[in-house]
């Protein structure tokens, strides 16, 4: 693969991570990351020139989808789960802060 | 004439004042409430840390934060080879996919954003900490 193709594939990647951890809803967060990652770990050995072309078109679609689905995502926020660790409730400035939760093991 | 006199008595009024104050001063020094209230403004003055100045990254700290980073790296092969000199592909085992995750996580640790190109040129641990020492607002 050309320098400029591994640039574009590595960069794709990363932006495809960032706009994953985008997601305020737990469960598509952790599966839009972990799709990116199986997908571009799937085709790491792919050789053919052409089949990368089509392969990084489709992660640019997928990657519009995403822009798409997190803007979307961040109108309907839900309260923090418990998986996620932390107490909630409190806006640290990160992203993906919920604001409202309440503290688990009471009520 | 009329503002010499006026200088004068400007002085002799300030200087009586100094005097008729110092001994009210040790007076209220002698109770602890009131000293620490009077002392207090002089020790936080030197405190004060200004926005505008840098958070103070030492070359250590960002050394370790990163070493612990990737510690806790399940992709890492060989921990015996994590140093602080270590390259990513060659002693660590790491591909390029795994690269740009560690980059990404060392932009979440110190709270930045590595333009590509730059995130593109990160190999080492090395070159991750010359590059967060660079950055002023990393924390």
């Amino acid at each position: 693969m050309s320098q400029t193709a591994a640039f574009e594939v590595r960069s794709l990647y990363r932006s495809l991570l960032r706009q994953s951890s985008q997601f305020a809803a737990y469960n598509f967060r952790e599966y839009a990351k972990r799709r990116t990652r199986d997908a571009f770990r799937e085709h790491s050995t792919e050789s053919d020139a052409r089949r990368i072309q089509e392969l990084m078109q489709k992660g640019i679609k997928e990657l519009q989808v995403l822009k798409r689905q997190t803007v979307v995502s961040q109108f309907f926020q839900l309260d923090r789960l418990v998986v996620e660790g932390g107490r909630e409730g409190k806006q640290r400035g990160n992203s993906n802060d919920i604001v409202r939760q309440k503290e688990p093991g009471w009520d | 004439m009329f503002r010499a006199a006026i200088l004068r008595a400007a002085r002799t009024a300030s200087q009586s004042a100094v005097r008729a104050q110092r001994p009210a001063f040790q007076r209220i020094t002698q109770t602890p409430f009131l000293q620490s209230r009077i002392s207090t403004p002089a020790t936080s003055i030197s405190a004060i840390r200004c926005y505008a100045s840098s958070s103070g990254l030492g070359q250590d700290e960002v050394t370790g934060r990163i070493m612990d980073l990737l510690k806790n790296f399940d992709k890492v092969q060989d921990q015996s080879k994590l140093s602080a000199s270590s390259h990513f592909t060659n002693d660590l085992g790491l591909d390029s996919l795994d690269t740009v995750e560690v980059v990404m996580a060392i932009e979440e640790e110190f709270s930045i954003e590595i333009p590509d190109k730059e995130a593109d040129a990160i190999h080492s641990v090395s070159q991750a900490v010359d590059y967060i020492m660079a950055q002023p607002d990393a924390h």
